[in-house]
């Protein structure tokens, strides 16, 4: 037996030996490079998808007019379309001109009339299974048919396209960068009969022959569901200096995180999407490279309900918020949690969305909060409190709920709140509950669809549903409520960002919910990956890597 | 003999509705707001789950859609799943193979070691010898599948790089999907792949075999002994006969029995073990399927799948009770 732990040691140590002396230089292009998911695609039709892996493959498969500067979660720029478009006085005009000689995967060409057919066919989706998964159109646009905030789309000529609102959408160009409005060839589109429904009579979307036929730098290869997709280099690139250097990009779901990074440190697959943040020690250890994920796109919050079922909750009371804003050492979960890859929020949302404005939000301080609490006069059994968390999910926010939430609820305790922690399995009734609002004090957190104020202030939060306050808060504002619909209707992002800086003002002088942190999820890669740009809100691309055998 | 069959399977008709029945109430009633959320994600607002499901038909009563389920289940349909919008049937297709690729892998480990173990600890019994057998066939039954099919992992992928850490073929070989059984697909591709597919079997087969490996040792360690004490072995010895015929012609041959039983009735656990063993070592089979169609809420996909998965373990439970009968000629049905 000791022997054989000895010999076992001694190949470890020829193991380890071995791959960690590759430095050589990376080639010039060619080769596969295999990528860990979270899971697996949804459907191969990006327009029908709002799952991060199905948008993380289809980014690199299909376009739109506008797209995000790599590495970037706000910075726009023209993809397919020449120049950001020129927009009319009154907001309500967006004038593309596009790019010329652009050909989509099947051959045929793109121009204005791919881009108006594209724009018609998600706004025509029809009430079930289409409008059911196309979750961003209808978000974005308001509803489909006559309730698109788009009133019409015109192909003046062959390389202009004039977007028509309805009404002026502040969101309008930060949207346009969403993987779903990436342009598909109208010829595959038809003859594959795309919007076939049932979707499960539906091939194109099911990606079992044709599919995401786009102009990317890669083209789509074939889906084995749950085993793999493959994606292959777009050899007639129309932007050559950016063409993809592999020759081919395998995405591999797993559904466990010690799985991935086994399969990581195994050598089986070269990049993990994402690993746990309680696992970043043991990859460094390994020789593993941490994907920089710049700007952070999300945020943790520990929600508070001032309505639970029609009648108010102590947190109606705003001394009871602040105190429990005050009592959370906020820095030591960011330590303890999130292996120093993340930040205590300076605001209501990270801080490089459009329209974030920096907020004084009360700092960490244990004394002061038993203060605030005491004079708030509540007695022993209103202080006796119930924490939430979601049990069997891991977000990027949250890599460790139930020990947040722990780290929480000691915190209160050490305030003079009487803490009991419970739990609901995530999908299996924290999310309806928590979103139905009959939580009063629970851990939620939001990974942005794009990264504006509207996205998280509004869409997550604090827009009124029905015309109520959101059952999530029971934070009654009307004034907040009118402000945000108007910077959703100003004709400019500058407009809409001095509304937005408003709408942050009034949060936090009423504080309806603490922020807890903005995390960078944290992903890691062999050694042999090169040119790899991480960004946090889930889009990247693989045009520039190159990988060493 | 055919009666007993025959009767058997209309036997079993009544288990299956009666299953069917508890297993929709039993999803109906979970918790949540049902597949929306895992369509939604994190958009899943009261007015979107709502939606989903009235279009998707789960806002009608509950008898309606059981009715609405067990018709198409009669006409061959098993339904498709909600989130993704493929048949139960196109991607059992895919994915039964793979389970059954692994089930015969753990089979011929547990088997294949189970039984000369046995052998071995029942020829020096309460010996050194049968105490570490004792020790390796305990060690198999007590430690989860998890923990097991990691530590490997860990240690010969991880470590030593001997052993692939996941999946069924290596996903830079490209092997075209043909079969869906990944051995028979590598070997159809030519160029040695097949070494790859087989030693991406090796460490979940360990893993899932585990357990039957454990108790097909116990098995035929007790049977030969059970066996070597009769009359007819004393009698046998006692003409002279050489250990090795002793053994074969009269030992084995009855010692067999419980131990086909046993072997028959493994494939029950090693179907529930796939459940663990596919999630730990992403193994595209039914095991994971199963584990993600539950945690969806994806309520055709797991009806369909338990109803399978329980066909399966009945008729295997037949086919061990036929071969009983066959084996054991003093067992006759009538």
């Amino acid at each position: 037996m000791k022997r054989l732990a000895s010999l076992l040691a001694i190949a470890a140590l020829v193991a380890t030996a071995c791959t960690s002396s590759s430095s050589t230089p990376a080639p010039a292009s060619g080769g596969t490079l295999v990528v860990g998911l979270n899971g697996d695609m949804v459907f191969a039709d990006p327009s029908l998808v709002s799952d991060g892996n199905s948008l993380y493959v289809g980014a690199n498969v299909i376009q739109g007019l506008v797209g995000l500067k790599p590495g970037t979660i706000s910075e726009v720029i023209p993809v397919l379309a020449t120049d950001l478009p020129t927009v009319s006085a009154d907001g309500k005009t967006y004038t593309f001109k596009l790019r010329t000689g652009v050909k989509f995967h099947d051959g045929s060409d793109f121009n204005a009339a791919a881009v108006k057919f594209n724009y018609d066919r998600w706004k025509a989706y029809t009430k079930g299974d289409l409008q059911d998964n196309a979750y961003y159109y209808g978000a974005v646009f308001g509803g489909f048919g006559d309730a698109s905030n788009i009133s019409s789309v015109d192909a003046s000529d062959a390389t202009t396209v004039v977007i028509n609102l309805k009404t002026p959408q502040s969101n309008f160009l930060l949207a346009s960068t969403l993987a779903v409005f990436g342009i598909q060839s109208p010829t595959a589109l038809q003859k594959d009969n795309a919007d076939t429904t049932p979707l499960k009579d539906n091939k194109y979307a099911q990606g079992q022959g044709e599919s995401m036929v786009g102009t990317g730098p890669f083209m789509f290869k074939s889906w084995t569901p749950n085993d793999s997709i493959v994606i292959v280099r777009n050899p007639s690139y129309w932007d050559s200096a950016n063409a993809a250097k592999l020759d081919q990009v395998t995405f591999k779901p797993f559904g466990d995180s010690t799985a991935t990074l086994q399969a990581l440190q195994s050598g089986g697959i070269d990049l993990a999407f994402s690993i746990s943040p309680l696992d970043v020690a043991t990859a460094k250890g390994a020789g593993l490279t941490m994907i920089d994920r710049g700007a952070s796109c999300n945020q943790l919050n520990l929600d508070i309900n001032q309505s639970v079922g029609g009648s108010p909750t102590i947190y109606a009371n705003k001394s009871v918020r602040t105190a429990v804003a005050e009592a959370l050492n906020k820095d030591s979960y960011v330590t303890a949690f999130y292996s120093g890859l993340g930040k205590a929020p300076t605001g209501f949302m990270p801080s490089a969305t459009t329209g974030f404005k920096t907020e004084t939000l009360p700092a960490y301080d244990a004394t002061k909060a038993t203060a605030d609490l005491k004079a708030a006069g509540l007695t022993a059994d209103q202080l006796t409190v119930d924490l939430y968390y979601p049990s069997n999910v891991v977000r990027p926010y949250m890599p460790d709920p139930k020990g947040i939430a722990t780290a929480i609820a000691n915190d209160l305790t050490k305030v003079g709140f009487t803490v009991n922690l419970k739990t609901e399995d995530w999908k299996g009734g924290y999310v309806s509950d928590a979103t139905g609002g009959k939580f009063p004090l629970y851990l939620f957190g939001w990974t942005c669809d794009w990264a504006g104020a509207d996205n998280f202030l509004y869409t997550a939060w604090f827009g009124y549903q029905d015309n109520k306050p959101n059952a999530q808060f029971g934070w009654a504002n009307d004034q907040a409520n009118t402000l945000m619909l108007k910077a959703l209707g100003e004709p400019t992002v500058d407009a809409a960002n001095a509304d937005w800086g408003q709408v942050q003002d009034l949060l936090a002088q009423d504080l309806p919910m603490v922020p807890i942190v903005n995390s960078q999820p944290p992903g890691a890669m062999s050694s042999k990956v090169h040119g790899f740009v991480g960004a946090s809100n889930g889009i990247e691309y693989f045009n520039t890597v190159t990988v060493t055998k | 003999m055919l009666r007993f069959i025959v009767r058997r399977v209309l036997g079993a008709i009544p288990v299956l509705f009666g299953l069917s029945v508890i297993l929709f109430l039993f999803l109906r009633l979970l918790p949540g707001g049902g597949p929306a959320v895992a369509i939604l994600g994190q958009h899943a607002t009261p007015q979107l789950i709502a939606q989903i499901n009235e279009t998707q038909g789960f806002d009608h009563p509950l008898y309606v859609q059981y009715l609405d389920y067990l018709g198409r289940l009669f006409r061959g349909d098993f339904g498709a799943s909600v989130i993704d919008g493929r048949t139960v049937a196109e991607s059992f297709a895919i994915r039964f193979p793979a389970t059954v690729e692994l089930t015969i892998g753990a089979l011929i480990f547990a088997v294949g070691l189970g039984i000369p173990l046995g052998r071995l600890a029942a020829r020096h019994p309460n010996s050194w010898i049968d105490g570490v057998v004792t020790a390796i066939s305990l060690f198999g039954i007590s430690i989860p599948v998890f923990v097991l099919g990691y530590t490997l992992t860990f240690f010969f992928a991880v470590q030593l790089h001997w052993l692939p850490a996941f999946g069924q073929i290596d996903p830079r070989l490209n092997v075209p999907p043909v079969t869906h059984f990944a051995i028979i697909d590598a070997l159809l591709a030519g160029n040695w792949y097949v070494v790859d597919a087989v030693a991406h079997l090796i460490l979940p087969s360990i893993a899932l075999g585990s357990i039957p490996l454990a108790v097909i040792t116990r098995i035929t360690r007790a049977s030969v002994i059970d066996v070597s004490n009769e009359d007819y072995v004393r009698t046998a010895r006692a003409k002279g006969l050489t250990d090795r015929r002793v053994n074969s012609r009269h030992i084995m041959r009855n010692a067999w029995l419980p131990v086909t039983t046993v072997i028959g009735l493994q494939v029950g656990a090693l179907l529930a073990g796939a459940v663990l063993t596919e999630t730990v070592f992403t193994w595209n089979g039914v095991g994971s399927w199963v584990v993600t169609s539950i945690q969806n809420h994806d309520y055709i996909v797991v009806q369909s799948l338990i109803l399978i998965f329980a066909t399966i373990f009945l008729t295997v439970n037949l086919i061990v009770d036929v071969g009983y009968a066959f084996l054991n000629p003093r067992i006759r049905y009538s």
